[in-house]
């Protein structure tokens, strides 16, 4: 035993409780009392029939004053009960009731868990004693004072939520209700009627939520979530995510035009799928608030692919509508040349389509096309142009598709450009590198001239290079200049013969056919190279009149660079091509072509570039016959673009050096990009390189910031699933030439998708972004309140209470396959059958059946319904517990089906046990009896469509065992409805863990005592109410609504609270600064303080938990009232034990 | 009808050897509900819970011996009534007052006098080995190899075990035979409440394995396999053969390599399946067959149709019409196989004498997976 200085002043008395028998009867509480006696220091000690009584507290206060005690110990109880009881009696004596009290539990520890009468009083002996050493350590406290914060934060707006919310802000209180959902509402409002009463559910719930929308204390944060709660009781800073909705609330009218409007059509979560929404939507027309929300998920793969940042979901969902001008209008909001780029791309776009996960990706670039055909761009509206100073001209030097893009972007943003370009036709290599059989001149002449109607000044015949350079442009006015001369010249093959007469590099002869000059090929021709350039120069040399034309490409096919519908377009024209082979040199006579010297190659290790290096196999030369060669093996930009532009840096390879994010060149006002840059590339590379040129021109133009919030796109992956059930169905392919009929002319070989086909197409689009951006919206709202740029904003609040009223979840009963839910169309959920009975839902409240055919639509009344009860309830597999609500709702639906689709309609209830608990409950079930429902009495074990005779054919088939006739049933029906478990909410963990409480074993929300503290939690100021701490019905949820919202105004109305004193202190003697504790503290609770170079606790938001205690290497920091010396006394006195 | 007081004792001794979770059933018929009777004639377990939780008339009739304990109630119970252990308590209290059927009479005499059910000498146990050679276990041996007593006797399953461990040495598994002392699992024993019967036999096994030193059994029935693991004292690890072949298959030690161009339905044993949750390994002895057409019957896997032969079904005389085989070989039939394979003696006996009483011969086949396997193998 601990030793006590002799002269100690301890006058000690010692209470045993006998609890009327529930400790006396195992603890022999007098010979305890005679014991503990005999202890030192113990003055008194008695055993007493009731400690907590009036009598019995008064009896430590007139022993205190009699026997001039100084510590007081009883035994009874959990301290959880009574331990107050008593501290107070103590203090009313007088006395510093954290010194002087002590107590111990010998009736959950001793008496209600010892069998043995001799066992369990030698255990109470063992820890009074250890009570009586301890409490002689203990110290006075003194517990803090804390004002409390009067605003209550409400989480969860369904029927406890608003409950709460209403009677808070009633008494004065402000209110912040935050809901996920974009309306409150919950659960109860996406029911029909309401047991047992029938009262309609819309009718007794929109009134609650007029009342909370318009209550001045009361802010309704919807479509929003709490992120973190920092604090404490009284002292809560949280957190809440308010996530966009892209549409102003303080604009928005409710008037739905945007939703008219919409393209895009899902499931409505509301509406539990049985009917579909909008991308942008209200959830029912009674929301509150009132205002719209887009739903938009990251943006759509294809989207998120193009280079260009083209709206590819967008135009596709348009053309699906037949939309084609909109849809037009889109595209030209990234991409200046849709036509264009609708037969040219390589459409990245189509390499990330989800729709391959069904069958095979949407032909975007098709449609493209197809919209872009749809258009006469001569009479097509141009799109708005903002206005700048006249004098802020700029220069484009090439008219290619990136200079094109480049000038486009701007003179939209009202700047007058100048595109300077030395060939005496515009487009660049979209002329005079792509053919015309790919691209016919009409397509980009159109465009181009549309282009010139937006305000774009061409002039060509105006090279930029020597003779005017750059700085010319400069001083002639133009502010700053971009440029885009491209990559057209072509590599040389390096091999002897090249100067022959009959050797002609490919892009030289695509740009004299371009221009009309004089060009011809022979009747043998042999193209060098396996790109896009190859291809085009060997099916042009194919058109010109060439007998054999050969392609020699050095690797396989597999490393072939040219895109696979080129090659194969390539060889079904006629053309041959000689993998794995290369030229030596070419052989000549009189100057002229005859023949080539070539050599077999073969693929060695990977070089650079990831492809197998081709290795010349050394004898195995050959020798073709041909008149003429085409070298297409590469091109690259004009090395003479130089000397033109002072001041900009370039590599050896020709390509200008710019800043990757802002093109900018060394020069502020000079920009470059496109082929220039990047080397020979895309299309829409070019043209998303001259979209950022443009962005970048106007930002120095108005002497911004190039670099910000630019670079790296985020590329989140939240889609849309892909949806189940979907049937493969064929990618479209346009119409094309025969390949014989082509080959012989210039005209184009591909015809463009029919009407029927696009938008047939296009509705194979999955929708990965939800919201496609097509703008719809924006056009049709008239209250302008559509904000596409929203961002999620974090809102701070402080308040004093939190009240969590999260609901729960209809359990999802897919997994029990044998009721059919998912395969049998008309078996049906709850949930579902309440949509199907309410009057907004898809049936407007007609009790119908599903079309087998058709998820989304409803046929007729069922002639006979059953209902189930106990689906992952009451159920070991499932949930072990009973969700308290199916057998009344069950009832209900009974009612209503009989009243809606008639008295003749046979109901069948199955049911295990009938719990109709409530006031008027066990009536209705009579009433419901009484309108010839049939209650049978066991569980049905599945629903078939497999008949076992005629009578069942067509049929939904239940089985079970009537139990109280022993007889097995099948009974045919044509609906059957699943009454599912309540469930706790997916995420109620991560929720708990936000607001500092707990889940129970069954995942709800624990409850501080099930019965005497049904509303609170072991966090001091955070309350529960709903179904969010168990199933529920209506009537309880908001009874426990009132009940929350009194405990939240009793901390208001206070004003302030008690803070318990045992927490942590560290000892600023002894603390060296180490920090150890900083770290470990769960509660952020210590700080260092800088000055003194010692930790200092909160007081305010130290939980007491020991963590720093347990750790402190200097032994400073000590959890008040748990202090070594008070526990190790503790166990001397435990371990004393004979 | 008078009224009865109900006979709490009988409940009592029922909740005594093995019965107590009678307790927490609530009556919601899902047993009566699953259970296969049900297809052919009717059966209430629900109703013999009932009349045993209450010891009132009923539950010692004949109803009592339907049960095959093929484990389809347990598997739906939403309470966790163990109803297999319900009814081998109440069959052990027929035990005792003489009541039992008479079917069953003859094999548990037998296994009494004999050690195995089949009313043949203990000394015929191992004939069937002379010309297969499988090794006496010896201390060293890894395995031992433990043939059922109806692989044992039983003509058409003599066969199959012969096949079966041929195979085994094949795969150069080493394991070793006891031979005639070894004495029944204990199984059918066990599962008609012969409880001394069955501690009789299980406790001579156990001596036994522990005087050899046996830890690993390969068993040749998915009855025995389970009766080692779930009730014998000895802790051993007891695999069933189609194990062993899924793994002698993976590891290259036996090659399928002969096409087996049949149509073949797997029939999971119920003991292999719901009682012991495999699954998936005879399925994939069989997928290794070149050549091999699987079929994937409506009822399979957890949801698996019994062939009758479990506890004590093997010894019932049922109609043709009412037999869970001939209910297979249908399904079998339809679902387009020509061949219906198994891995459980008492599966191919059950489906095999239904096949045959239907008249079915011509059409379908019964074949243990270890003769589909040797087939394409030698």
């Amino acid at each position: 035993m601990a030793a006590l200085p002799e002269t100690s002043q301890e006058r000690i008395g010692f209470y045993i409780c006998h609890c009327g028998i529930n400790i006396a009867y195992k603890v022999r509480c007098p010979e305890l009392a005679e014991y503990i006696k005999t202890l030192p220091n113990v003055v008194v000690s008695r055993d007493y029939l009731f400690m907590c009584s009036d009598p019995g507290q008064e009896l430590i206060e007139k022993d205190v004053k009699e026997y001039g005690l100084n510590r007081v110990v009883v035994a009874s109880c959990s301290p959880r009960m009574h331990e107050h009881t008593f501290r107070a009696a103590c203090a009313r004596a007088g006395l510093n009731p954290f010194r002087a009290f002590h107590h111990v539990c010998v009736r959950e520890h001793v008496s209600w868990v010892t069998l043995d009468e001799d066992q369990a009083t030698e255990k109470a002996k063992d820890l009074c004693r250890a009570g009586v050493l301890r409490v002689q350590h203990q110290d006075d406290l003194f517990p803090k004072t804390f004002p409390v914060n009067t605003n209550t934060l409400v989480v969860g707006g369904g029927i406890a939520g608003m409950q709460a919310s209403l009677d808070i802000a009633s008494a004065g209180y402000q209110v912040y209700l935050v809901e996920r959902q974009p309306t409150i509402g919950g659960h109860m409002l996406q029911y029909d009627k309401t047991f047992p009463t029938l009262d309609c559910a819309a009718c007794i719930g929109t009134p609650k939520m007029v009342s909370v929308g318009q209550h001045k204390k009361i802010e309704i944060l919807s479509y929003c979530e709490v992120e973190s709660v920092d604090g404490f009781v009284g002292n809560f800073q949280v957190k809440v995510r308010k996530r966009a909705r892209y549409v102003n609330p303080a604009k928005c009218t409710g008037c739905g035009e945007c939703t008219q409007n919409c393209p895009v059509e899902l499931p409505n979560e509301w509406d539990v799928g049985t009917k579909k929404r909008k991308a942008v939507y209200q959830s029912f027309p009674q929301a509150v608030p009132i205002t719209f929300v887009i739903d938009k998920r990251d943006r759509a793969p294809c989207v998120q692919t193009c280079p260009a940042g083209t709206a590819a979901q967008g135009y596709v969902t348009l053309i699906r509508e037949g939309k084609y001008e909109e849809a037009v209008r889109l595209i030209l909001e990234k991409l200046p040349l849709p036509g264009v780029l609708g037969r040219v791309c390589p459409a990245p776009c189509e390499t990330r389509c989800r729709r391959a996960e069904i069958d095979s990706p949407v032909s975007i670039r098709d449609l493209k096309r197809f919209a872009a055909d749809q258009i006469d761009l001569g009479t097509f509206a141009l799109p708005p142009v903002a206005k700048q100073p006249p004098e802020e001209r700029v220069a484009v030097v090439g008219s290619g598709p990136a200079g094109i893009s480049c000038a486009y972007f701007l003179v939209r943003q009202g700047y007058p450009v100048t595109v300077f370009e030395a060939l005496p036709v515009i487009g660049g290599l979209l002329r005079t590198g792509i053919p015309e059989f790919r691209l016919p001149r009409d397509v980009l002449d159109r465009e181009i001239e549309f282009l010139r109607r937006t305000g774009i000044e061409f002039k060509t015949g105006s090279p930029i290079g020597k003779d005017r350079t750059v700085d010319h442009l400069l001083s002639d006015g133009y502010r700053a200049v971009f440029l885009a001369t491209g990559a057209w010249e072509s590599m040389q093959l390096g091999v002897d013969g090249e100067d022959l007469d009959g050797v002609l590099p490919g892009l030289d002869l695509l740009r004299k056919k371009a221009l009309g000059e004089e060009v011809s090929v022979g009747d043998r021709v042999v193209v060098i190279g396996g790109g896009n350039a190859a291809m085009d120069a060997c099916r042009t040399a194919l058109r010109m009149g060439a007998s054999v034309v050969t392609v020699l490409y050095r690797r396989t096919r597999a490393e072939m660079p040219a895109s696979e519908e080129e090659i194969e377009a390539a060889l079904a024209e006629g053309v041959k091509i000689e993998y794995l082979a290369a030229p030596v040199r070419i052989l000549g006579n009189g100057g002229r072509v005859t023949g080539m010297e070539c050599i077999r190659m073969e693929l060695g290790e990977p070089d650079e570039s990831g492809r197998r290096r081709p290795v010349p196999q050394p004898g195995s030369e050959y020798t073709i016959e041909v008149d003429t060669v085409i070298p297409a093996i590469g091109q690259r930009p004009d090395l003479s673009r130089r000397d033109c532009t002072p001041g900009v840096g370039f590599d050896r390879r020709g390509r200008v050096e710019v800043d990757p994010v802002s093109m900018q060149t060394s020069r502020p006002e000079i920009f470059a990009g496109g082929d220039l840059y990047t080397g020979p590339a895309t299309v829409v590379e070019a043209v998303a390189a001259g979209h950022e040129a443009a962005i970048s021109i106007e930002r120095f133009l108005k002497g911004e910031e190039l670099q910000a919030n630019r670079g790296e796109k985020p590329a989140g992956e939240d889609w849309a699933p892909v949806p189940a059930g979907e049937q493969p169905r064929e990618r479209a392919q346009m119409p094309e030439m025969e390949p014989k009929e082509r080959a012989k002319t210039f005209a184009e070989g591909q015809q463009g998708l029919s009407e029927e086909q696009a938008r047939a197409e296009a509705a194979r689009c999955i929708a990965c972004g939800v919201c496609c951006e097509c703008k719809l919206c924006v056009s049709a709202c008239e209250a302008k309140a559509i904000e596409h740029d929203q961002q999620d904003e974090i809102v701070d609040l402080n308040v004093g209470s939190i009240v969590i009223a999260t609901g729960f979840d209809a359990m999802d009963p897919t997994p029990l396959d044998h009721y059919g839910y998912g395969r049998l169309p008309n078996v049906v959920t709850n949930l579902e059958f309440e949509r199907l009975s309410n009057s907004t839902g898809p049936t407007s409240g007609k009790i119908l059946m599903r079309d087998p055919q058709d998820h989304f639509k409803y046929t007729r009344p069922p002639a006979s319904v059953a209902i189930l009860h106990c689906i992952g309830s009451r159920d070991k597999n499932y949930h072990e517990y009973c969700s308290r609500t199916c057998c009344m709702y069950a009832l209900k639906f009974a009612h209503l089906i009989k009243d809606k689709c008639g008295h003749d309609t046979q109901i069948y209830n199955f049911y295990i046990d009938m719990r109709c608990f409530g006031k008027g409950y066990e009536e209705f079930y009579q009433r419901v009896q009484s309108e010839g429902v049939r209650m049978i009495r066991g569980k049905a074990v599945g629903v078939t469509d497999r008949a076992e005779s005629p009578d069942e054919e067509g049929y939904l088939v239940v089985q079970a065992e009537d139990s109280l006739t022993g007889q097995l049933l099948r009974v045919p029906v044509e609906m059957a409805i699943l009454c599912t478990a309540m469930e706790p909410r997916p995420d109620a963990v991560e929720v708990a863990r936000t607001f500092g409480i707990s889940t129970g074993r069954e995942g709800f929300f624990t409850e501080e005592h099930p019965k005497l503290e049904p509303v609170s939690t072991p966090t001091a100021g955070v309350f529960l109410a709903g179904a969010c701490q168990g199933p529920k019905d209506i009537p309880d949820a908001v009874a426990q609504a009132k009940a929350a919202s009194s405990e939240a105004q009793s901390l208001s109305t206070l004003g302030q609270v008690v803070v318990a004193p045992m927490i942590s202190g560290i000892d600023p003697d002894v603390c060296v600064g180490c920090q150890v504790c900083i770290d470990l503290c769960p509660y952020s609770a210590i700080e260092i303080d800088d000055f003194r170079g010692i930790s200092v606790v909160n007081e305010a938001l130290c939980k007491g938990c020991g963590s720093c205690a347990g750790y402190c290497p200097s032994g400073a920091a000590k959890i008040r009232h748990f202090t070594d010396k008070q526990i190790f006394a503790e166990i001397d006195g435990i371990m004393a034990s004979g | 009808m008078t009224a009865v007081a109900p006979m709490l004792e009988i409940t009592d001794a029922i909740l005594e050897i093995g019965g107590e979770t009678i307790q927490i059933c609530m009556q919601c018929g899902t047993c009566s509900g699953v259970c296969p009777w049900n297809l052919v004639r009717k059966f209430s377990p629900r109703l013999l819970i009932r009349q045993a939780s209450l010891g009132i008339e009923g539950y010692e009739s004949e109803a009592l011996w339907n049960c095959v304990t093929c484990r389809t109630c347990v598997e739906h119970c939403p309470r966790g009534v163990d109803i297999i252990d319900v009814i081998r308590s109440a069959r052990s209290l027929m035990q005792e007052s003489g009541t039992v059927p008479p079917p069953f009479r003859a094999p548990l005499g037998s296994l009494k006098s004999d050690g195995n059910p089949w009313q043949t000498p203990r000394e015929e146990r191992s004939a069937w080995n002379q010309d297969v050679g499988v090794p006496e276990l010896g201390p060293d041996t890894e395995h031992l190899f433990y043939a059922c007593c109806t692989h044992c006797y039983d003509g058409r399953n003599k066969k199959v075990l012969r096949t079966m461990a041929r195979l085994l040495l094949k795969g150069e598994v080493d394991m070793g035979i006891i031979g005639n002392e070894e004495s029944c699992c204990a199984d059918q024993a066990h599962k008609c409440g012969a409880y001394s019967l069955h501690l009789e036999l299980s406790g001579a096994n156990d001596q036994l394995f522990a005087d050899k030193g046996v830890k690993k059994i390969i068993a040749t029935s998915p009855h025995c396999m389970n009766m080692f693991n779930q009730e014998y004292e000895g802790n051993y690890e007891s695999v069933h053969y189609t194990q062993v072949f899924d793994r002698l298959i993976a590891d290259g030690k036996l090659k399928p390599k002969k096409e087996v161009a049949l149509k073949v339905a797997y029939h999971d044993p119920c003991y292999l399946g719901r009682h012991s949750g495999i699954y998936e390994e005879p399925r994939r002895v069989l997928w290794s067959i070149p050549g091999l057409e699987y079929i994937e019957l409506p009822r399979s896997r957890e949801n698996s149709l019994c062939c009758g032969g479990g506890g004590g079904g093997i010894w019932s005389e049922v109609p043709v019409a009412e037999r869970f085989g001939a209910l297979r070989v249908q399904e079998a039939l339809e679902a387009g196989a020509g061949v219906i394979a198994t891995a459980c003696p008492f599966c191919t006996i059950m489906i095999e004498d239904s096949l045959k009483a239907l008249g079915k011969e011509e059409e379908i086949r019964v074949l243990d997976v270890a003769e589909l396997l040797f087939q394409s193998v030698e």
